[in-house]
């Protein structure tokens, strides 16, 4: 059941970073001279959504944190 | 082969990947030190090429470009005033960025123990918050307090941010709701800073470890396919925690320019 839980919070990270790189891409095609800070963005909001999945794994308990 | 395609894999990943633990206390500071020598044995073949009026030495070429990515993320995130800042940012990013390469080629490195990240994160916040009531200290002895009265007040400026824009008398247990959430989000950035490098750095060994179980039936070490991924990570990780701390100062510092800013160029 764990492991249920862990693949759905993986399915809803990866939806995330899907979306953040979509968004960037989009971005930096329309505007390449607006490339860097892009992409300075684009990593702070891919931290945020990886930090979600790593409250996750480390709040389910006997998974990960032994 | 049976045994390892045909049952489920995630026991004996989860077996192993559960047994991996960090250095210890005593792993932890032999790989701190030895981090340390490595930056500093850098560090002084880097000073050697300074020497010269035009830097040949590649290794000083190369720092030179670290110093000036360094000083580029700086000045974008933080604004003209980031300057100052680069020294701190800079030793975080080296120490960061080296402890995460020892990930690559040892099987744990120190960025791999919460207890070294959530110092680091510690000290990039506190030194935040140092900031921010510093900033409100200098405007007021810029307006005419002595230094002691300046810092407490700039000390209740500063807290006076958490409770977000002002309410009025009505709206008092609004103002305490943000005021304790702002408190608690403040301390989740320790948290969210260390837990992040944590969790990647050890993420990756305890990834590595179990696809090398899983290939131990035939002799061999699929955890090697990884070192692709985990190269990646040392250095975005590296990228992201300065990167965060650089926001993180950058909202503090910018807090102050708006509400004094004017007064501040009228002083100057």
């Amino acid at each position: 059941m764990m492991m249920i839980g862990l693949g759905l919070a993986v399915l809803g990270a990866g939806i995330g970073f899907g979306l953040i790189g979509y968004g960037a891409m989009t971005g930096m095609a329309r505007q390449p001279e607006a490339l860097g800070k892009l992409q300075t963005v684009m990593l702070i909001a891919f931290a945020f959504v990886e930090l979600t999945f790593l409250l996750t794994l480390f709040l389910a308990p006997g998974t990960f944190n032994k | 082969m049976d045994s390892v395609f045909f049952t489920n894999l995630l026991p004996i990943a989860e077996a192993s990947g559960g047994e991996h633990e960090g250095p210890g206390y005593f792993g932890l500071v032999f790989y701190v030190g030895f981090v340390l020598l490595l930056v500093a044995l850098v560090v002084w073949q880097v000073r050697k090429g300074l020497k010269e009026r035009i830097f040949k030495s590649p290794i000083t070429q190369a720092a030179e470009q670290m110093y000036l990515f360094i000083e580029n993320m700086c000045l974008n995130i933080i604004g003209a005033h980031g300057r100052k800042y680069i020294p701190f940012i800079g030793t975080l990013w080296l120490i960061i960025f080296v402890g995460n390469t020892v990930a690559l080629f040892f099987p744990t490195s120190p960025t791999a123990d919460l207890s070294f990240n959530l110092s680091m994160a510690l000290i990039a916040v506190g030194y935040v918050q140092y900031e921010g009531i510093k900033g409100h200290a200098d405007h007021l002895r810029h307006a005419g307090r002595d230094p002691f009265s300046a810092w407490f007040v700039g000390f209740f400026k500063h807290m006076s941010h958490f409770s977000g824009p002002k309410l009025g008398l009505a709206m008092i247990p609004i103002t305490l709701l943000i005021f304790v959430v702002e408190i608690i989000s403040e301390l989740m950035k320790n948290i969210s800073l260390s837990l992040r490098l944590f969790g990647n750095m050890h993420g990756g060994h305890a990834a590595v470890e179990a696809l090398n179980t899983v290939g131990q039936p035939i002799y061999f070490p699929i955890g090697g396919f990884l070192l692709v991924v985990k190269l990646l990570t040392v250095v975005v990780q590296a990228l992201v925690f300065t990167l965060l701390t650089c926001v993180y100062i950058s909202l503090v510092t910018h807090h102050e320019g708006e509400h004094g800013s004017g007064d501040l160029a009228a002083a100057h």
